[in-house]
């Protein structure tokens, strides 16, 4: 079935393949809707395949590379800021959907929180999918309303003098935060910079830890 | 008794911004391949301008606070997608009922078609 995505190339143990496995409703509905969306020619057979490998290859890393990139040269960091999908273009990240990248940049006076109230928009083409709480009510919803709250729940306490100011994206538009440079860290190269960037620091809920916090750092 | 004017204008279910909310909980958990699936489905629905993302959120919406209580997230998507399709007249909900149980014979008896 053209469906199927348990290559080696995916790198999955899909736990599909075995023989007792039984699909829920919800899923046989997913598997129904691909298919006769095939067979009525509205889909190509192997976009799934290849929608699924794209994703495979997004992840954290590149918003690392990004974001470590601007930390090393201030013409690209202007560039990003300016316009933040050309500049990731010029790292060889492009963004596979229409929208907007906003990146914001965090300082001693501000710290910047991304959110999507409505649903679950988020900066896919640098940071890959959404982690589930990022999805799910409380953090949507306590976002905008008490950052300083949500943000000390990940154990990131911003002073009171810096402004936090909290994105919520949309369909069209995301963001994705540029994290402060942490101190101690003018002797690193760019790629031992990215190593130290998380997912988390570019949503704007941790800061980047200086490299004798980071295991093996 | 008199009719507060919030009674009748409430926020859409998924609205979610500001309004009171549980413990905050660090969740996370790796997508199930049918999960991906329905992910990328949605993304080749919105390339072929199918349904984009924000008629994607608009039909999720629409499920209702009782449905998105009940569903996981991407159950939400697959019936939002079914729901989609057949207003677009893209497909019928027979052709989707018979395709069902087809795709639930081949996984055998108790595949919950």
């Amino acid at each position: 079935m053209s469906d199927h995505h348990d290559s080696a190339a995916s790198g999955h143990v899909d736990t599909e393949g075995s023989g007792d496995y039984l699909p829920g409703y919800y899923e046989i509905m997913e598997r129904s809707i691909t298919e006769l969306l095939i067979e009525k020619k509205l889909i190509g057979a192997d976009e799934i395949r290849r929608q699924l490998e794209l994703h495979d290859s997004r992840n954290p890393a590149l918003g690392a590379r990004v974001v470590a990139r601007a930390w090393v040269d201030p013409n690209f960091r202007a560039r990003l800021l300016a316009n933040g999908r050309k500049a990731c273009e010029e790292l060889g990240i492009t963004s596979y959907e229409d929208t907007e990248l906003i990146v914001l940049e965090n300082t001693s006076k501000v710290h910047n929180l991304i959110v999507c109230t409505l649903c679950s928009c988020y900066p896919r083409a640098v940071l890959g999918l959404p982690p589930d709480w990022y999805k799910l009510k409380p953090y949507r919803a306590r976002a905008v309303k008490e950052p300083r709250a949500i943000l000390a729940e990940f154990g990131t306490h911003i002073p009171e003098d810096v402004e936090i100011r909290v994105s919520d994206a949309t369909a069209q538009v995301r963001y994705l935060v540029l994290p402060r440079r942490p101190e101690g860290t003018e002797h690193l190269s760019e790629e031992q910079l990215a190593a130290l960037v998380t997912r988390d620091s570019m949503i704007g809920v941790i800061a980047v830890d200086p490299p004798d916090l980071h295991r093996g750092g | 008794m008199q009719i507060q004017h919030n009674d009748l204008i409430d926020w859409l279910p998924n609205d979610l911004g500001g309004v009171s909310a549980g413990k905050f909980e660090r969740l996370d958990h790796p997508l199930e391949p049918w999960e991906k699936r329905c992910h990328a489905l949605a993304d080749v629905l919105d390339f072929h301008k199918i349904i984009s993302t924000e008629e994607k959120r608009r039909g999720v919406e629409a499920l209702g606070s009782e449905d998105i209580g009940k569903l996981s997230y991407y159950q939400r998507w697959a019936v939002c997608f079914a729901n989609l399709l057949f207003a677009k007249q893209l497909l019928t909900p027979e052709e989707l009922a018979l395709k069902m149980l087809e795709v639930s014979e081949r996984f055998g008896p108790g595949a919950s078609g």
